[in-house]
Order: C-alpha cells, then structure tokens, then sequence
C-alpha cells in the first residue's frame, strides 16, 4: 500500500503542470457546488421561512363551487340527461366558515397545533392623496394572529397591540405605502369598499417581510372593523394554523380537512408552484456543477490514460518485478484519488472563502424577495458532498485507465523494447 | 549441482506460429548460463517464459522442484518479486525516480522496511561504482551507469536467480566489458545463478555453459567450464 502511494505521488509530482490544471477543474467544480448550493438553498430557505411566518403552515378555507348546474342536478337525475346551462353568470359568493368558533375551539387543544388565527379576507381600494392602489384586506385578532405567525417580527416599529386598541388602526405592506406615497407611520387613507362605502383609516405601522408579493399587496387591519368595510358582520372566510411539525402539514392538513369538511391546504400544497420552481432551480444547478465536475472528471481521465500511455514501459518494469495487476490499478487510480481528495480540499477552502466574501457584498436584491446582499444557507454538509462528489467522480475517471494499466502485458512491451 | 530451474518440453506459440518447439532445459544452482541464437530463435521467449514473465503454450517449468501453475497470477508475482532478478536490454529504469529510489522498488513490494530499503539500495549501487550517482534521474546517467542500475535493481531482493535478456545489447565495449565483470563477480562471489541471452558468442564463452537455440529447438550445448560440473546432480 505505501509503496504504491509512494509510486503514485512521484508520477504525480512529477507531472506538476497536469496535475495543477486537473487539481484546478476539481477545485473550480467543488467551490461551485458549495457557493451555488449555499445560495440557491439559502434563497430557498428564507423564502420559505419568511412565508410560513407570515401564512401559517395550513389554512382553511371554504372550497369554492362552481358548478353553475347544482341547482339543475338537484331537479333532475343527472344520469338521464345531458345538461347545459347556456349564459350563466358567476353569482355572488358568500363564501364562510360558519362554524369557526367551534373549529377554534375544538383545535385549541390539540397539542399538535400551537396557534389559531381567524381571518377574514377581502379586497379593496386604497386611496391616498391623489394614489390609488388595490389592496389584500386582511381582517385579524392581532392576539392570535401574533400566537399564529411571526407578525411582530416584521413589523417596523412593533406596534400590533395598537390595532386592537384603535380599530381604525391599520398595518399595511411597506412596499404599498411606498407606491402611495406613505413614508411615516400616522398617515391616513381612505379604503373603498366592494359597495362603494369610504372609509379613513390611520397607518400605525408598516410590515416588512422582504417577500415583495406580500408586502406589495397586503393591509392588516382589527377583524370587526374589516367585517364592517364588507358588510359581513362576525363572518370568517380563513383560519391559519401553526403547528408543531411543519413538515407535517400535509398530513395534518389532510385531517383537518376531514373532520371539518372545509379545504384545509398545507403550506406545501400552497406553495407548490414556488417547491416546484425550486426544485427545478435545484436540478439546473446540480446539472451545472455536474456538468463542471464531469469536466474535471474527464480532465482526470485524459491525465491518468496519458500517463499510462506513456509510462508502459515502467507499468511492464513493474510488473516483471512482481507488482500485480492490483498494485497497478491501486498506482493509477490513486493518482486520480489525490487529485480528487487535493482538489475537493481545495474547493472546500475556496467555496469557504468565496461565502465568507459573498456574506461581506451588500447589494440591493428585489425579486421575489427583497433583501441587502445574498442569503446564504452555510452548511457543513454542502463542503461534505462538494468532497465527496469529487473523490467519487475522480475515483471513476481515474479507474478505466489505471485497469487498462494493468491489463498490459509486460512481455509486449519487452519484446519490442517500449 | 543441484538443479534450480528446469523447463520441460516447454513449447509456445505466438500468433499462429511455433516459437518454441518442446524445450527442455536443466538450469543448476550458482551457475551462469548463456543463451544464444540468432535472432528470432525464440531466445528471449525462453528466458521470459523461465522467469514466469509468460506463459508457455505447453510444458512445465519447475522452480526449486516445485511445477509452476501459470493460472495462479498472485503466486507468479509473488515469485518474480522474490526469486527472479531481470536485467533487460534496455534499462527500464522509472524516470521519475532517483537510482536508489528505482532499485529500492522491488524491496517496498516486498514489504521490506523504507529504511532498511534505502540503506541495501545504497550498498548495492555502492558495491556497483555508483556512489556519486545515486540521487541522480535515469537521465543524468551514461547508458552504462544506468544499466549497472538496473542490475542492481535485480539485485534487491537478493534473487535467486538473475534473468538477463542481452543486458549489454546497448552498451559500448567498455560498458560491456564492465557489465559483464559484474555479473561474473556476482556468479562467482556470491554463487547467484545467472541466465543470460546474448547474440555475442565472445560473452557466452566467458559463461560456465552455453546453449544454442535454432527455430525454437536446443540444438547445441557448450560447457564453457567443465570443472564447475563435476557434480551435477540430476
């Protein structure tokens, strides 16, 4: 074993220029997966913690029916006839949970679920000054709402105590105050009701959550005096839940739905175009780095079959003095491994240090998210596998060549003198 | 003499033809035996084939009495590292090694101490007229220097037989003449049983026995010095 580890390093070394560029393919393919791990993850996961920490892991909500034959079907045995409503108008939707104070009551003690927050939802236009800007009305018990979701957290100046002490009070979303104008909290604008009615309302607070869509869209105001803006005294439309496990949501969710008979949708289920816009986020990703460490896999390959190519003389040399095929295929093959293990450590410092500096970059991001600088989710497994992928991709590329090595039969190359 | 290597009706064929056609060949301890024949006699066949460099197509080759079994790979390898010394032509020396690093590979495959290794390697280039040369690369040395390397490659594992396949086949005459008196000193002070093949009749005659191999067969047998064989044991 170390006379064969002594053989390797020695053709290795001495082959430095090669060795350097493959080192450098491994290095550059390793970093790469590190840092565009670190940041599509880390993009991935604030995303998702900051919108579970305003939505709630699972929502109820009243399913909305639209089938405009219900009423026919109901008249009629369905089976027997073809029916067809020609012209049918979507009729007005008064959409509610009726039950929720029972709902609230029943999950307030089950130990899975930790918060309970009733909402009624709606929308409306929000005038201010000579502005206008249609908005997401969301009406809340700011206590529960607090128990349910991390709201305190976002909100500028932490005034949420203040809606339910004025229920004129009103939280809006920061980018909505910023395209109306509002630049401090004590501001007043008018909400124009679905009806027509008008109402003024004072800005306590603005809620940042770096995700734009919520913060572009969404005013917070007392549930009663949003029932009052829609003219739907004491109603619901939406109850959020946090619970304990949030990867259980689904399940959760699924069982809620049952013994409620309302929809109940997990975060998963809510957020599925954005999992799967990830997940295909994640595979062009690996495909890139892939694609980066097959490069260098091959940049291994081309360096180990080289070297056997001309080295036959001293692989029959070698093997006339009794080094088996195994002590051959060991020879060459950990050459590649030293390149991978030498290149995956490397890249590991490399990937370290172009984190440590990305950390340091405070650039204005707005997307989907809004943030200063990149969102890094650092995480020892990232330098494992960035590791690992490169000893296993360099043990594959180095081991055709080198148990191509140890097929060669020494009394060839004797016989016609190498 | 007793017998240490002993080839029976030993026959190969290389693509399709005959090289060597039912050799049988007794080989005794401590002596120094030549090969010769012209080219393409099958004498370097011969010799790889004693040295279980390869495989006849028929016959047994038997070791210190012991008939090798040519499927057993690891055993082979085994016994080329530890029994057999081979000096070629070329020298074969790894260029990216120094000359003791080269002769002490054969002694780390056979799991002999690095230090005690390096310490035989030198001795052994040192006994050879190599002390100034042995940090340096294959390339830094004359044909001769490098060829007295590789002897002393062969030499490592203290072999028990060294194969030599025309070792001075690209020596000048003096390099010749040196080689020659080393692997001489080597048969005669330390009673190493030498095989070599040569073209060169005047390098066999300085052998205690010559064979000559015409198209694959043995068709001469020369003792060189009869007194070294007057106890042969069959």
């Amino acid at each position: 074993m170390i006379h064969n580890i002594f053989i390797s390093s020695k053709f290795l070394i001495e082959r430095k220029r090669q060795t350097a560029v493959a080192l450098l393919g491994v290095a550059i393919g390793v970093s790469a997966f590190i840092v565009m791990t670190s940041l599509m993850r880390g993009f991935q996961k604030y995303f998702i913690k900051q919108a579970l920490n305003i939505n709630g892991h699972i929502n109820l909500k009243v399913e909305e029916n639209n089938d405009e034959l219900r009423i026919v079907k109901k008249a009629f045995n369905p089976e027997k006839y073809l029916f067809v409503v020609l012209g049918s108008k979507p009729k007005e939707k008064k959409y509610k949970i009726s039950n929720y104070k029972q709902i609230i009551k029943m999950y307030s003690s089950n130990p899975e679920i930790i918060g309970i927050s009733p909402h009624l939802l709606g929308t409306g236009m929000v005038v201010y000054g000579t502005k206008e800007k249609n908005a997401s009305l969301i009406g809340i018990y700011p206590e529960l709402e607090n128990k349910t979701v991390s709201f305190k957290e976002y909100l500028k100046s932490g005034k949420l105590s203040q809606l339910e002490a004025d229920k004129n009070n009103i939280i809006i979303g920061i980018k909505l105050a910023d395209d109306l104008g509002i630049k401090e909290p004590g501001k007043k604008i008018s909400i124009v009701s679905p009806s027509g009615n008008i109402y003024t309302l004072k800005v306590i607070d603005f809620l940042n959550t770096g995700i734009t869509e919520i913060d572009k869209t969404r005013i917070y105001i007392h549930i009663k005096k949003l029932q009052t803006i829609l003219e739907k005294p004491g109603q619901v439309n939406e109850i959020i839940f946090k619970i304990k496990h949030p990867e259980d949501a689904v399940s959760v969710a699924k069982q809620i739905s049952l013994q409620t008979g309302y929809k109940a949708e997990s975060w998963q289920e809510a957020f599925r175009n954005f999992l799967s816009l990830f997940r295909m986020q994640n595979y062009i990703t690996y495909i890139i780095v892939f694609s980066i460490l097959v490069v260098s896999a091959f940049g291994i390959f081309n360096i180990i079959m080289m070297t056997v190519l001309e080295k036959k003389k001293d692989i029959a040399i070698l093997k006339a003095i009794g080094y088996s095929n195994i002590d051959i295929i060991f020879i060459f093959t950990m050459q590649g491994l030293i390149i991978g293990i030498i290149g995956g450590i490397i890249g590991n410092i490399l990937g370290f240090y172009i984190l440590e500096w990305l950390e340091t970059v405070k650039i204005e991001v707005e997307g989907i998210i809004r943030v200063k600088g990149f969102i890094l989710d650092r995480n020892i497994l990232y330098h494992l596998f960035g590791f690992i992928f490169a000893f296993v991709f360099s043990l594959l590329a180095a081991f055709y060549p080198s148990y191509r090595a140890s097929k060669l039969y020494p009394v060839d190359i004797f016989r016609t003198g190498g | 003499m007793k017998i240490i290597l002993e080839a029976v009706n030993i026959k190969k064929k290389i693509k399709q033809e005959l090289i060597l056609k039912g050799i049988n060949l007794k080989v005794y301890k401590g002596e120094f035996l030549s090969i010769i024949g012209a080219s393409g006699s099958g004498k370097s066949t011969l010799l790889y084939i004693l040295g279980l460099l390869d495989k006849p197509t028929g016959g047994n080759i038997i070791l210190e009495g012991e008939n090798i079994d040519f499927k057993n790979v690891k055993k082979l390898t085994v016994l080329r590292n530890k029994k057999f010394g081979f000096v070629f032509q070329f020298h074969y020396l790894i260029p990216e090694f120094t000359a003791v690093e080269n002769v002490i590979i054969p002694m780390l495959k056979a799991k002999t101490n690095k230090k005690q290794a390096l310490q035989r390697a030198t001795n052994l280039l040192k006994q050879l007229g190599l002390t100034e040369k042995i940090n340096k690369r294959p390339f830094e040395l004359s044909g001769g220097e490098q060829q007295r390397v590789a002897i002393a490659r062969a030499l490592a594992n203290k072999p028990s037989i060294i194969l030599a396949d025309e070792p001075t086949g690209n020596l000048d005459s003096k390099n010749t003449q040196n080689v020659m008196e080393i692997l001489l000193n080597l048969n005669n002070k330390y009673k190493t049983t030498i095989i070599m093949v040569t073209h060169e009749l005047e390098l066999a005659k300085l052998t205690d026995r010559t064979i000559e191999l015409v198209d694959g067969k043995i068709t001469k047998e020369i003792i060189n010095k009869p007194d070294k064989y007057t106890h042969v044991q069959n």
